[in-house]
């Protein structure tokens, strides 16, 4: 179904977008703040009746008010701008270029799809731009959305009335259902049960009464170990469940391919995602593995993408999958720069006197506490702090290294997540190096690539100030031959 | 103890005004006024019988407040001084800036998206300006600080004409 047209090139939405927004009182909500002060005014007390009457009272006014704003939304998409025209009394006329639009997001909420609908969201950031940028139209048919995509993508691209060829869709990676297994394994999808959990236990305490406490008073002290033992093992199980379940809605069915100068990732249980990156504006890749990711050789592959608003979700290349197939992925997109190097021994030093100068300072802290009162816990805890602390710097130090290829150069860093950045020589759009004290004694430095993607900067942790020039000048263009010493004036 | 090993990079050709270090001598009184300020009021208005770490802290305090009083407007303008250099060569903005910790900015003319000159309160005293040059990342930001007025306009002039020049894609 095509939208009726209310004058040449305007469209509307859906008129069935009007009953989604009502069920979600999408736009009643705002009106929440007004009417507590109303119902405290006249309190519950009719009962039944009253509660009904709001009831209905509330459902109708949030059935009006998605109506009037279905009423006074419409959309053009023009051969140079999309236009977006709404606002019940002070009417608002969005214009944006098809020049500025940055990407085009095709989503499906459970809703949605009930009534055949989706959101297209344009993404038209420019820079700093905040949450209002986002040109968002709700409630077209799946068609439509489709058409809407293809029209602002394309009239951006080519010029008008240009026959364009049928893009050759080609599958670079596809979701395998096994995976899902790595996700009791990482911290995001563990984080989900683990936020439900909260929010159950914010309803147990609402409970009358204290129904954990009560599970462990009456019993016998082995049979409440038992149940003790029951209560983690049983917590813990849903935990697993819990993030593979999580993994599961987020992900289902991800697919990305790429369709003629565009990646096009979907994914999703119930709302489908459909994202389309322009290969183009790719200037890297960065793989990350999480400490528990690492133990079975699971990774996950995102694209920095210049201009790009809210790059760590549509960036998303693998949201988890096997490392292998993380990098292959990004060797798609990137040249490999060859093997990292290691960074100096003065770095794992430096790192080691870290680690020791905080245990020690415990534990001496601990051995004087346990002298004046007899409690040895603290200096206990010190020397394991300090003895962790040695391993984790030795970790730490591990993870760093860097490479400067043909094309392309690498830097890698972090323990709990352990992030490898390949970024294109054309990405570079200045250098920062930087030395403390410390590290102008042990001769090393930082160096950081600062981009237009992704978070803006990545470093190279405590390198070898004396290879700074060369990794500098390798890694971008004849411009960063100004740090070489060589060419002091 | 090792000798320290040469600067990892070259550092910029050309130095600061000398009014400069009268301008971080004034932010240093400033901030070192704020200082003592509370450091007073600290030692008027809490008793010294308050127990805890007090008795210690009411001689730690101005003993501190002076260290830094020292090291803020005796020492620091000079090294940041001698620390804080800048460069526009044909290619590139330049810059060192910092001084215990120093950090070396260099930013290609072809990426510069906009250039600001920026001239606070304390800076227009001394007659001097500030010369942002911004690029497409956050972290990609070299600040030329304290530079004569004159010569900050002219910098940013010739940098936005010549960015306009050289510029491609610029992200």
């Amino acid at each position: 179904m095509t939208p009726p047209l209310v004058a040449p090139g305007i469209r509307r939405t859906s008129s069935r977008i009007v009953l989604v927004h009502t069920v979600t009182f999408k736009q009643a909500r705002q009106l929440v703040p007004i009417l507590i002060p109303i119902v405290a005014g006249f309190g519950f007390g009719g009962g039944l009746t009253t509660i009904a009457l709001m009831a209905v009272g509330i459902t109708v006014l949030s059935l009006a008010a998605a109506a009037l704003s279905w009423w006074r939304f419409s959309y053009a998409d023009g051969p140079s701008s999309v236009v977006i025209t709404r606002g019940l009394l002070s009417r608002s006329v969005r214009t944006v270029p098809n020049d500025r639009i940055r990407g085009v997001e095709v989503e499906a909420p459970l809703l949605h799809r009930l009534f055949g609908l989706v959101r297209v969201r344009v993404d038209a950031a420019a820079g700093a731009a905040g949450e209002d940028e986002e040109v968002v139209v709700d409630g077209v048919s799946r068609a439509e959305g489709d058409r809407l995509r293809v029209a602002v993508l394309t009239h951006r691209g080519t010029p008008a009335d240009e026959p364009s060829p049928e893009p050759v869709e080609e599958e670079l990676s596809r979701w395998d259902n096994r995976w899902l297994l790595y996700a009791p394994l990482v911290g995001s999808y563990l984080a989900l049960p683990a936020a439900a959990l909260g929010a159950l236990s914010r309803v147990l305490d609402d409970v009358p009464g204290d129904p954990v406490g009560d599970l462990f008073d009456v019993e016998l002290p082995a049979a409440a170990w038992a149940v003790a033992a029951g209560v983690v093992g049983g917590a813990l199980l849903l935990l697993v469940a819990g993030s593979v379940i999580g993994a599961a809605i987020v992900n289902w069915g991800f697919r990305l391919t790429r369709r003629g100068s565009s990646l096009v990732a979907v994914r999703g249980l119930f709302t489908r995602r459909h994202t389309e990156l322009e290969i183009d504006r790719v200037r890297g890749v960065s793989v990350s593995e999480g400490l528990g990711m690492r133990l079975v050789g699971a990774g996950r592959a995102t694209a920095l993408v210049t201009g790009l608003a809210d790059a760590a979700r549509r960036g998303q290349l693998l949201p988890l999958g096997p490392r292998d197939e993380a990098w292959s992925l990004a060797s798609l997109l990137v040249a490999d720069p060859g093997p990292l190097r290691a960074h100096p021994a003065a770095a794992r030093r430096r790192r080691i006197i870290r680690a020791l100068v905080t245990g020690l300072a415990v534990t001496a802290g601990g051995l004087v506490l346990g002298a004046r009162t007899g409690h040895w816990e603290l200096a206990i805890a010190g020397a394991v702090v300090t003895v962790l602390g040695v391993l984790l710097a030795r970790s730490l130090y591990a993870a760093l290294g860097h490479a400067a290829g043909p094309r392309s150069f690498s830097v890698r860093r972090g323990w709990l997540v352990r992030e490898q950045i390949v970024l294109e020589r054309r990405a570079v759009i200045g250098w920062q190096v930087r030395q403390s004290w410390f590290q102008r004694r042990a001769g090393l430095a930082t160096v950081t690539a600062c981009v237009g993607a992704g978070s803006g900067g990545y470093a190279a942790v405590d390198m070898a100030a004396a290879e700074t020039p060369s990794f500098t000048a390798a890694a971008s263009g004849s411009w960063a031959r100004a740090l070489d010493p060589a060419n002091q004036r | 103890m090792t000798t320290v090993p040469a600067p990892a990079v070259r550092e910029p050709a050309w130095e600061l005004p000398r009014s400069a270090i009268g301008l971080w001598t004034v932010e240093s009184a400033i901030s070192t006024v704020i200082l003592w300020l509370g450091a007073g009021a600290f030692l008027l208005f809490v008793p010294a019988s308050a127990g805890g770490p007090v008795p210690v802290l009411r001689w730690v305090l101005p003993i501190a407040a002076a260290l830094h009083t020292v090291v803020a407007v005796g020492i620091r303008p000079w090294v940041k001084h001698r620390v804080y250099r800048w460069e526009i060569t044909a290619e590139a903005a330049y810059t060192r800036t910092g001084w215990l910790t120093q950090t070396w900015t260099l930013v290609p003319i072809s990426r510069i998206q906009t250039v600001d000159v920026t001239r606070g309160v304390l800076q227009q005293m001394f007659g001097l300006a500030t010369v942002a040059v911004l690029t497409a990342s956050s972290q990609g930001t070299v600040r030329i600080w304290h530079l004569e007025h004159g010569m900050a306009q002219r910098v940013a002039d010739d940098l936005a004409r010549r960015a306009e020049l050289v510029r491609d894609q610029a992200t």
